[in-house]
């Protein structure tokens, strides 16, 4: 049996149906048609950032606490600032006010500050929202109209920087008087699209490895059909993409290469794989920032040593191949705390002093007169190399 | 620009309410029916008696923490946010919305009185809320109030319900006054009369037709007529279901009139 609510709604509009042509004349007064897309003004509250967006602005814990409707934004923000300000005042250099946390314009010093991740983000949306503030906001959000019923929302699907940047402008540039709005692009629900924000995360300023590989990892899913949350996800939900691949939907592959910002087939991959890294560990590079090549031998690991390990690239700044060969020997080996500063053309030609013989003599002296294109040369080129071998062994015995 | 249609008359008893909230569904659904891109309509409630609420939503116990109330006691940083999360859906129609009202208004009204910026109370968290709407439709308390004053500096369009009455046709002058006053002394430029709606019209008084015949040759008030909606009982029994007259008899009189207006009024809102 129909409800009344439905009846009522259904004769209301067999009424209206009857005069709407002649009340209306020919069409609909074009503004109410209007299905093109609009540049709108919309309540900052009303506009939230996309829980499974790959690029995160905020710290992890900062962004589960916001998504698991713990925190508003203002709080968010405050935590934000909080874990600067203490990493700031650990490292000598004290701020109270926001603004105080860019670059000082007078300063001599020509070495930039090594920034934590917490001030490297804030100092990074303090610097967007005095651009907002002097120049206004030039781009536009892309949001998408989620709303349902009486509550209208808008998720972000591009330009999540810029959000934060407008809610900080608001709530701690002191006299600033902000009308709590912000310029967005509204896109029907239908019409939102992974790869619009896979392409705008990939063409600014780019995503860290393990954005690179959650990005990577929700492509894939779409793709595969996979139903994508609304809510904050933890990695177990990224490395589902672990057990699928580009081979499963081969007329996705090209677009999904394209939106990664034009990678191959096989960096992609790579990315993929990181999301086989402990929790702990993708926290650590993705707050640090650590490139793919210096995590690729962290994967070896157990699952147990990886947190440590990307612990340790952060603290001594360890190479790729460093990691490497830490990788290969175990975590156990002791870790020089002095990052190897000997130029690689020395290190090469000591170790090559390791494995040269007798049965190398033959080769060696082509090799020599091919480089040194004359018997003379090559000749002072070994009288050269006697002197100054000659000189490290004095040096040794001293 | 959302057009924002406020129902004023400081006469009680002329069909405000009742022509508000069949204003707002009926254009609801006519744009929906349009195939509009935005079919959603706003019912504002400013009337502390909080009929029109009682009748779209079923209920008449919004209070301190759900109702305009709330939004006028409002910090003007958070108003905005408070207005969206006040506005409940109605009962009637699924792209009708209402902000209700309460009978705490009437305190509100007290305790706003000389307080700077009282009157754009609505006005600046509307401003922010109505984008996401078709329309808005405001209700307001028969009296040239505080609450009457907001409703009006938030509006685009007033239109003027009255009865085909001697009084009342004399009564309407002041409202149009009233509404030339608001404009001119808030510096609201985008708020004009724009429709007077006559109701309860009974074709058997003759009074009634000769009131009807004079509004109808004036040289303004004749152009700004936009229905006469019959004396219909059928209006008091749709009130007693807490039904629309749409709903409860689209066959009556006052439907068939009701529904012209609206019309109208969409055609308006294109220009």
């Amino acid at each position: 049996m129909p409800s009344k609510k439905n009846n009522d709604t259904d004769k209301l509009d067999a009424l209206l149906a009857s005069v709407t042509e002649d009340m209306l004349g020919d069409d609909l007064p074009q503004h109410l048609a209007d299905n093109g897309i609009r540049v709108e003004r919309i309540l900052l509250e009303m506009v939230r950032p996309d829980p499974v967006q790959p690029r995160r602005v905020l710290s992890e814990r900062i962004h589960f606490k916001f998504h698991n409707e713990r925190m508003t934004p203002t709080q968010a923000l405050r935590e934000l600032v909080q874990f600067a300000q203490v990493s700031a005042r650990q490292q000598g250099r004290p701020f109270a006010n926001v603004l105080e946390i860019l670059p000082d314009p007078e300063s001599d010093t020509d070495e930039p500050e090594k920034l934590s991740p917490e001030e490297d983000t804030l100092r990074d949306l303090v610097n967007l929202a005095v651009t907002i503030r002097d120049d206004g906001q030039v781009n536009p959000l892309t949001v998408v109209d989620v709303s349902q019923g009486v509550t209208r929302l808008f998720r972000i699907e591009t330009g999540e920087r810029r959000y934060w940047a407008t809610w900080l402008l608001r709530d701690f540039f002191p006299g600033y008087d902000s009308d709590g709005m912000i310029d967005c692009i509204v896109v029907p629900a239908e019409k939102s699209s992974v790869f619009r924000q896979a392409k705008e995360n990939t063409a600014r300023k780019g995503l860290t490895a393990i954005a690179m590989a959650r990005q990577s990892a929700l492509l894939l899913l779409t793709v595969h059909g996979y139903e994508i949350p609304i809510h904050a996800v933890n990695n177990d939900f990224y490395r589902q993409a672990l057990d699928i691949n580009l081979r499963g939907k081969r007329e996705y592959t090209d677009i999904i290469l394209s939106a990664m910002g034009g990678i191959n087939r096989a960096r992609f991959s790579q990315y993929k794989s990181l999301l086989q890294l402990s929790d702990e560990a993708l926290e650590l590079a993705d707050r640090h920032d650590i490139d793919e090549f210096r995590l690729r031998p962290v994967l070896t690991l157990p699952e147990e040593a990886q947190g440590e390990m990307v612990q340790h690239i952060v603290q001594f700044n360890l190479s790729g191949r460093q990691v490497r060969e830490i990788c290969e020997k175990g975590l156990d080996t002791e870790i020089d705390e002095k990052p190897d500063s000997t130029a690689p053309h020395i290190r090469r030609f000591v170790k090559s002093m390791r494995r040269v013989g007798e049965q190398d003599e033959d080769e060696f002296l082509n090799s020599l007169l091919h480089e040194e294109q004359s018997q003379e040369m090559a000749v002072a080129r070994i009288e050269s190399l006697i002197t100054f071998l000659t000189h490290v062994k004095q040096k040794m015995n001293m | 620009m959302t057009r924002t249609y406020v129902l004023t008359n400081h006469k009680g008893g002329v069909g405000k309410s009742t022509s508000a909230t069949n204003i707002a569904l009926g254009l609801a659904a006519v744009l929906r029916q349009a195939k509009a891109k935005n079919s959603r309509v706003l019912l504002i409630d400013t009337d502390s008696q909080a009929h029109a609420t009682l009748v779209t939503t079923g209920r008449n116990d919004y209070g301190t923490d759900n109702s305009l109330y709330t939004v006028l006691m409002e910090d003007r940083q958070t108003a905005s946010q408070t207005f969206a999360n006040c506005i409940v859906p109605s009962t009637w129609d699924e792209d009708l919305h209402v902000l209700p009202g309460s009978p705490l208004l009437e305190q509100a009204e007290r305790e706003l009185q000389g307080t700077a910026g009282a009157p754009y109370r609505i006005a600046d968290p509307l401003a922010k809320i109505a984008p996401h709407y078709a329309a808005v439709v405001i209700d307001t308390r028969p009296s040239f109030s505080l609450m009457t004053e907001m409703g009006l500096i938030a509006a685009t369009d007033a239109i003027i319900p009255i009865e085909p009455r001697y009084l009342e046709t004399v009564g309407l002058l002041s409202v149009i006054t009233k509404i030339n006053e608001i404009r001119e002394g808030w510096r609201i430029p985008d708020l004009r009369v724009s429709g007077i709606l006559v109701t309860k019209m009974d074709k058997r008084v003759k009074g009634h037709h000769h009131l009807l015949k004079e509004i109808k040759s004036h040289p303004m008030l004749g152009k700004l007529l936009i229905g006469i909606i019959p004396m219909n009982e059928a209006v008091s029994y749709a009130h007693r279901s807490h039904r629309s007259i749409f709903a409860y008899d689209p066959e009556a009189t006052a439907s068939q009139a009701y529904a012209q207006v609206i019309g109208r009024l969409v055609r308006q809102g294109g220009r």
